[in-house]
């Protein structure tokens, strides 16, 4: 029933205002004198080098895909689980060829290199 | 009381919807899209539909958006050019079709030809089961043969996506 | 009670968002959001009706039309990708032939 996920609404709402009223304040509040020293990312330390905005190795994209694709897999698995009992071992083989098709995906990822990190 | 959510809740996703076609930022144009499943999620729950809310979450805010910031961030298109117009009506035409579009939708619905049979499992019948469950109940008897068929469609995305990308692997 | 209408309207108002911004953007991974944005006006349909009609069918394919987005996703920017390797740049205007 959608009445039991106002406890839910009301976190968001004070999430979002503690993290507005955070800014908020402090933009209010606190003084602002910037120096080139203040606006680093580090005040003591090593000096950054070039822009934080670099490229980012595609080997990212890859992690991030195999992520959404198995995170699919969880979102079948978690119903699957929840009526596991009731189909029994018709659930349990409908489930085995789910996952034996998504592991050759997994493997022939592995075999491409993948899942290498040098 | 679903009324007095609704409104606000279609308000937000309305207004977080426009403005990803209106931020100039790919980055702003993805959190305005964060902000509209977020809220899809909440209607979905007035429409007592659990699962499908929580994997909202899951899958669309949780995992799409995460892919397409990585790519934003991939390609380094925070400092885009500016959209050049190849051609000069393209804009109007483009908006003229969509509302077009929207006239046809909207007397589809105003003329309230929707009808089918009614099925079995009511709001207070899913309650008593569980949503999860008697989503999990049809999908693995009645569903079978697509929920297979899943599972081979997401072994082709593996698959076309690692090809496409192995250029540097 | 929100009649099951205002459901639907609000549905083909995002709908048609999504087919503007397709039409007007010219940078492809915006294009591709609204894209996604199309397929969630959709599964809002896809709850609304399933609720109307008391049946879960709705639902189930909702969470199809989610897999599917995601399959999407995962070989579409790795198009982009590629697009981008290949011309530097994503705007669709300038990526008008199929080979060269």
């Amino acid at each position: 029933m959608p009445i039991d996920y106002i406890p839910i609404l009301a976190f968001l709402i004070f999430a979002l205002m503690f993290a507005v009223g955070t800014i908020a304040m402090s933009s209010i509040v606190g003084t602002k004198k910037t120096t080139p020293e203040k606006m680093m990312p580090y005040e003591c330390g090593v000096d950054p080098i070039g822009s934080a905005r670099r490229r980012f190795p595609v080997k990212f994209f890859i992690i991030a895909v195999l992520f959404i694709i198995f995170d699919i897999e969880a979102v079948f698995l978690y119903p699957w689980a929840v009526i596991f009992k009731d189909l029994k071992v018709f659930g349990f083989i409908e489930m085995g060829i789910f996952i034996l098709i998504l592991f050759v995906g997994l493997i022939y990822a592995w075999k491409k290199g993948a899942l290498e990190w040098e | 009381m679903t009324a007095f959510f609704f409104f606000p809740i279609a308000i937000v996703v309305l207004i977080s919807a426009s403005l990803v076609i209106f931020f100039r930022n790919p980055v702003h144009s993805a959190l305005s899209l964060l902000l509209t499943f977020f809220s899809l999620a909440g209607l979905y729950i007035l429409l007592n539909a659990q699962f499908v809310a929580a994997i909202q979450v899951i899958v669309y805010a949780g995992a799409i958006m995460v892919l397409f910031l990585f790519v934003i961030m991939l390609l380094n298109l925070d400092k885009v050019k500016k959209e050049r117009e190849r051609h000069p009506l393209q804009k109007a035409f483009g908006i003229l079709i969509a509302s077009l579009l929207l006239v046809v939708l909207g007397s589809v619905i105003a003329s309230g030809i929707l009808y089918g049979t009614k099925g079995i499992y009511t709001v207070e019948k899913v309650a008593a089961i569980g949503n999860t469950k008697a989503i999990a109940g049809l999908l693995f008897t009645d569903w079978i043969l697509p929920f297979e068929i899943t599972s081979i469609l997401l072994l082709a995305a593996i698959v076309g996506a690692i090809v496409l990308s192995k250029k540097e692997l | 009670m929100v009649p099951i209408s205002y459901y639907l309207i609000l549905s083909a108002v995002l709908f048609t968002i999504g087919v503007i911004g397709v039409l007007v953007r010219r940078n492809a991974i915006i294009i591709f959001m609204c894209i996604e944005l199309m397929l969630n006006a959709v599964n809002l349909s896809f709850v609304a009706i399933s609720k109307h009609l008391d049946s879960l069918d709705g639902q189930i394919f909702v969470i199809f039309v989610m897999t599917v987005a995601a399959a999407e996703v995962a070989v579409g920017l790795a198009i982009i990708i590629n697009l981008f390797r290949n011309k530097e740049t994503i705007n669709i205007d300038e990526v008008n032939i199929m080979k060269w």
